[in-house]
């Protein structure tokens, strides 16, 4: 009996191949329904989906820890928490909410919906994209795994050398952080790939780069930024995990390193970091503005290119992160103008979607509400970064909680808001419901409540001395009030979040005696709203050809010489139907993603606790890959045999549009063997 | 498509709005309340920290200006912008996708305001690194949870010769000259921050970075360790006093003195041997063990604990969060308002050794013995350490005997 199931290269005579199947545990996965469906699944929407739901767990785990540290924060010299817990606490806030939420929540939208957008059936390589899901689902547990083995880790999330080593942090606690990072930046490198590869090679027929959906491009920013980032990071963890496992002295000042060598790796990963967060909220908002302002997105090259820049200025501008660590004041000089410049295509951005809203009819729906959310508070954590890219301004605030205030505002007033916004958007495509309004706005207003009361006083706090990252603070500072008014802040923007997952389960209950809810309840512009909600798992029947920005608009509104809007056709008619989706190849189930995956953290318990665990996550994962490579990507039984009467269509974009006509055979085969 | 908000969404919502406002509001006002906040940014009291401040009050009013303009706008459009139900759902806006000109406008606007504010930037930049030859040379030293300081007072490179000065926690300057810190670190990476004086200098292990100070006039400058350094970060404060001239000098000249005779009285005998037998493995009285520890140096990570030779000139320690004295002064660099609490665990206002800060007689009735014993019965009950890592005071299980004759003598450290 196979293990694995092996097929003959085709032969040119056409004769029939015998292939040799693998039975029992080793037969290639089928389930449609169920969680074995999810477990198996290489469907870009499902492991879309399974991404946002894991980090909205890991939400809970990041918010938890936050409001611990409020708690604590209630009063001068708290008593909540010890001195170490409290420092493991807000490492693991940080960690959880960077690595584990915000990128993640970033990830669920690249994959359920850039494929959507470029008009494609998947990703470009659809296991390598359920093997990154799995590898941060197992890196992002294994991390918090720390919790229950001595200790989370207690260096802060920037780790710096040589607090990180081990005479300094003894516990395991860094060692989990360094290895579950190491295994969530493999997921984040891979999919970094994929959906590069995918963006530039699968895109619709028509569908040029600049009629690419803002998000595309913001995606696809986010994912270039991530493969040159993300490498670096991993780079510095290995030499720290040398020093911490195997006495290497990387890090080691005793015998001659430089500490700074952790600071400059870190931070050129961890600046694009921050534009990795952003950017994907930023394409989101660029797509729900023009949808409820009813005009098309102001200035799309501008935008396009603003995001593009910023992309190429984050690269360099790490060292802001360094303007008193003693790097020198030439340096300190050439940072503190290239971060001042780096203002400049953000500010293009702000007023870009205020000048789409100028002029347009508001309808002030939940991602409405959202959108503006995050324009208006990301050009406040925007201006409050202009005041520390000058570094004699920074010597001041930096290390207090001006900071804290400043990068909240940008990836909760900015990022977070914004995918909230979109999570409103997109819920009727994804689960084929709406989201309620009343309870979508209310979330709204109480979330910026909320948010606002917990992070606007960390200003003043910062400006008026108030330190980071300190687990006590005494009477007579004058940081009594404001902390009060931020820990109150903080369980009203707690609520908020729980807001969201009531109207969750209470929408989707409502659902059911409500009517279906269309392609397009929104009267949307991107071609993903022309597939039938919730999206079926072929995407597209047939594949849509592109012509012009916002294309599916275009399909229902004809514009006049002056600029007046006129409808051409009745939504329905240019909606895509449900078909059977008979014909279409799709990427077939594997087990072998998440085989793969699972021997990863098995290795970096062993790595911790015994070297033979190793041994056999190792075995694991190289079974793994063994099985993956010799499993061709698709199975020939899954959609070849079915093949309706004329119902064939290629999934490649070279496809004629609406053509109902089949490809030869031969042809439709080939493009099925480049799926994978 | 839902077009209308409800009755609740628009009255919750009109809440949250006049809240928010409100908020900042109160926020921007009470950037300007800096009375009893010892460690504000707001308040410049030397001239490093006054050219910082020169430098980012008009990039604040700039920012406040861009913010109130952007706010301004989205909430007109919002309003001015927004479908009601008497519109038609089927009426479109003018479709507009973009203009030029006004894209290279708001590209070059912000690119020129950013522009000048560099120009500012670059000139204080050179204006804080300058050196001035005339500097009192101080280096000061972070590590696992204290502050060192160590004064070159003949100028010759050298920190640690016979004319020089090696003390802890508390550093003492001459108001009105400039002193050159040296900030560096004997274990993790620490940052010296006196906000009233001048920003924040990393001390980073290996290396050496220069940071000017200079206090206006005499007073007491609170300051925290603002890089996160393990454990105890957030109880490792630093204090400068900033005295007269003349004062100053009296200063210099008692620290220079080392501990000469036996202390007068029996406690205080006995406490002299209790701190020989427990305390000298560590900690350094030049004149009774300095040239033993240099042979046998301390079992420290960080290879020093505080020298504890004028102990009794300082008016806080154990990393500057006790106050050694009940009578406080205000550390406040704008004192409008300031509350001089007397409880002592309260060292927002620093204790005040008073005559003994330069040498003169400790006046035993303001000494904080509470503070001082609790500290000697269980140090890392007060103060979270890893003594067992060789990080920090252990405890050394003393009866209450051996802390009465330590507090005995540890007060005539003057």
């Amino acid at each position: 009996m196979a293990l694995t199931e092996a097929r003959p290269l085709a032969l040119p005579s056409g004769e029939e191949d015998t292939i040799e199947r693998p039975g029992g545990v080793f037969a290639r996965p089928t389930a449609s329904r169920g969680w074995r469906s999810w477990v198996t699944t290489v469907d870009h929407k499902k492991i879309g989906i399974m991404y946002g739901a894991t980090a909205l767990a890991f939400l809970m785990i990041g918010g938890l820890e936050a409001l611990l540290i409020r708690l604590q924060l209630w009063a001068p010299r708290g008593t909540l928490l010890s001195a170490d817990l409290y420092n493991q606490v807000y490492t693991m806030h940080g960690t959880t909410m960077v690595f584990l939420v915000v990128m993640p929540i970033g990830a669920c939208f690249a994959n359920y919906l850039m494929p959507l957008q470029i008009g494609a059936r998947d990703v470009a390589f659809p296991r390598i994209n359920a093997f990154s899901y799995w590898c941060y689902l197992f890196g992002g547990v294994f991390l918090n795994t720390s919790w229950l083995l001595g200790g989370g880790a207690d260096g802060g999330w920037f780790n710096y050398a040589p607090n990180n080593g081990v005479i300094f942090s003894p516990s395991h606690g860094i060692d989990f952080w360094n290895l579950g990072l190491i295994i969530t930046g493999i997921a984040s490198l891979t999919g970094a790939v994929n959906l590069i590869v995918t963006v530039l090679n699968m895109r619709a027929p028509g569908m040029t780069l600049m009629k690419m959906p803002v998000f595309t491009w913001m995606t696809l920013v986010t994912q270039f930024l991530l493969l040159f980032a993300i490498p670096v990071l991993t780079a510095a963890q290995v030499l720290l995990m040398m020093d911490r496992l195997f006495d290497a002295n990387f890090f080691n000042v005793a015998k001659g390193a430089n500490p700074l060598l952790w600071q400059h790796l870190f931070w050129v990963f961890g600046h694009p970091e921050v534009y990795l967060m952003i950017l994907p909220a930023f394409g989101l908002v660029s797509e729900m503005l023009p949808v409820f302002s009813r005009k098309p997105i102001f200035g799309y090259p501008f935008i396009v290119f603003s995001g593009v820049a910023i992309g190429f200025m984050g690269f360099g501008v790490w060292a802001h992160h360094m303007f008193v660590s003693g790097i020198g004041p030439i340096s300190v000089t050439t940072f503190s103008l290239t971060t001042m410049f780096i203002a400049v295509p953000t500010g293009v951005k702000i007023l870009n979607w205020t000048a789409t809203m100028w002029g347009g009819k508001l309808r002030f729906t939940s991602p409405l509400l959202f959108s503006i959310g995050l324009v208006t508070m990301f050009t406040i954590g925007g201006l409050s970064g202009v005041t520390h890219a000058i570094a004699p301004a920074d010597s001041q605030q930096t290390d207090t909680y001006y900071i804290v205030a400043h990068f909240h505002y940008v990836l909760f007033g900015g990022a977070f808001f914004g995918f909230v916004g979109a999570f409103y958007f997109y819920w009727p495509k994804a689960f084929g419901y709406m989201l309620n309004e009343t309870l979508g706005k209310t979330n709204f207003w109480m979330m910026l409540l909320g948010f606002n009361l917990t992070f606007a006083p960390m200003h003043i706090l910062g400006l008026q001395g108030m330190s980071r990252r300190v687990y006590t603070y005494d009477a007579g500072y004058g940081f009594e009030l404001w902390n009060k008014v931020a820990t109150i802040g903080a369980f009203i923007l707690a609520t908020s979040v729980l807001l969201f997952v009531f109207n969750i389960i209470y929408s989707k209950v409502k659902a059911k005696s409500l009517p279906p809810v269309g392609a397009d309840p929104w009267d949307a512009r991107t071609i993903e709203w022309m597939t039938p909600s919730p999206t079926p798992e072929y995407n597209y029947d047939p594949i849509p050809t592109v012509t012009r920005v916002d294309d599916f608009w275009y399909r229902k509104y004809g514009e006049t010489k002056d600029g007046k809007l006129v409808r051409i056709a009745a939504t329905d008619d240019v909606v895509q139907q449900r078909s059977d989706g008979k014909g279409i190849h799709l990427p077939s189930p594997s087990y072998w993603p998440i085989v793969a995956a699972l021997g990863l953290p098995l290795v970096a318990y062993g790595l911790i606790f015994s070297l033979w665990l190793c041994l056999i996550g190792g075995i694991i994962t190289v079974a793994g890959i063994y099985g993956w490579a010799l499993e061709p990507p698709d199975d020939p039984d899954a959609a070849h045999e079915d093949h309706g009467p004329g119902g064939h269509t290629s999934d490649d974009g070279t496809a004629v549009e609406e053509t109902t006509e089949a490809l030869p055979e031969a042809e439709a085969e080939k493009e099925a063997e480049t799926v994978g | 498509m839902p077009r209308r908000h409800s009755r609740f969404v628009r009255i919750f919502g009109t809440i949250v709005f006049a809240v928010v406002t409100v908020l900042f509001a109160a926020l921007i006002v009470n950037a300007f309340m800096n009375g009893g906040k010892p460690l504000t940014t707001l308040v410049p009291k030397g001239p490093s920290a006054q050219s910082i401040q020169n430098l980012v009050l008009p990039v604040f009013a700039i920012a406040g200006v861009v913010f109130v303009g952007v706010m301004g706008a989205v909430v007109f459009i919002s309003w001015k912008f927004r479908e009601t139900d008497e519109d038609d759902p089927e009426e479109f806006p003018e479709q507009v996708h973009g203009r030029t000109v006004l894209e290279i406008g708001w590209t070059i606007l912000p690119a020129l305001i950013l522009a000048g504010v560099a120009v500012g930037t670059v000139v204080t930049l050179l204006e804080l690194n300058k050196k001035d030859p005339e500097a009192i040379q101080v280096e000061v030293t972070g590590q696992q949870w204290w502050w060192q300081y160590k004064y070159d007072l003949n100028g010759d490179g050298n920190f640690d010769g016979a004319e020089d000065i090696t003390t802890a926690t508390e550093m003492v300057i001459p108001a009105g000259r400039p002193i050159e810190v040296t900030t560096t670190s004997n274990d993790v990476i620490h940052s010296f921050w006196i906000p009233g004086l001048n920003g924040k200098k990393d001390a980073v292990p290996g290396l050496h970075s220069p940071l000017k100070l200079e206090a206006d006039d005499p007073g007491v400058f609170r300051g925290q360790c603002t890089e996160y350094c393990g454990l105890s970060h957030a109880n490792m404060r630093m204090l400068v006093r900033a005295l007269p001239s003349e004062e100053y000098d009296a200063w210099v000249k008692n620290q220079l003195k080392g501990h000469e005779a036996q202390p007068s009285g029996e406690l205080a005998k006995e406490g002299r041997k209790t701190w020989e037998s427990l305390c000298a493995q560590c900690h350094v009285i030049k004149g009774i063990n300095d040239a033993k520890i240099k042979d046998n140096p301390p079992p420290l990570v960080s290879g020093v604990a505080p020298d504890l030779t004028h102990l009794m000139t300082r008016g806080t320690f154990a990393g500057s969060i006790f106050n050694l004295y009940a009578d406080v002064q205000s550390t406040s660099p704008n004192s409008n308002g300031d509350q001089l609490g007397t409880d002592p665990t309260d060292v927002a206002a620093a204790g005040n050794p008073g005559a003994a800060l330069t040498g003169g007689k400790v006046d035993e009735a303001t000494v904080n013995r509470t503070a001082l014993e609790a500290w000697l019965r269980n140090p890392p009950a007060q103060k979270p350490m890893y003594a067992q890592g060789g990080r920090g005071m252990p405890n050394l299980g003393l009866t209450e005997v051996q802390i009465d004759q330590l507090v005995a003598f540890l007060t005539t450290l003057n």
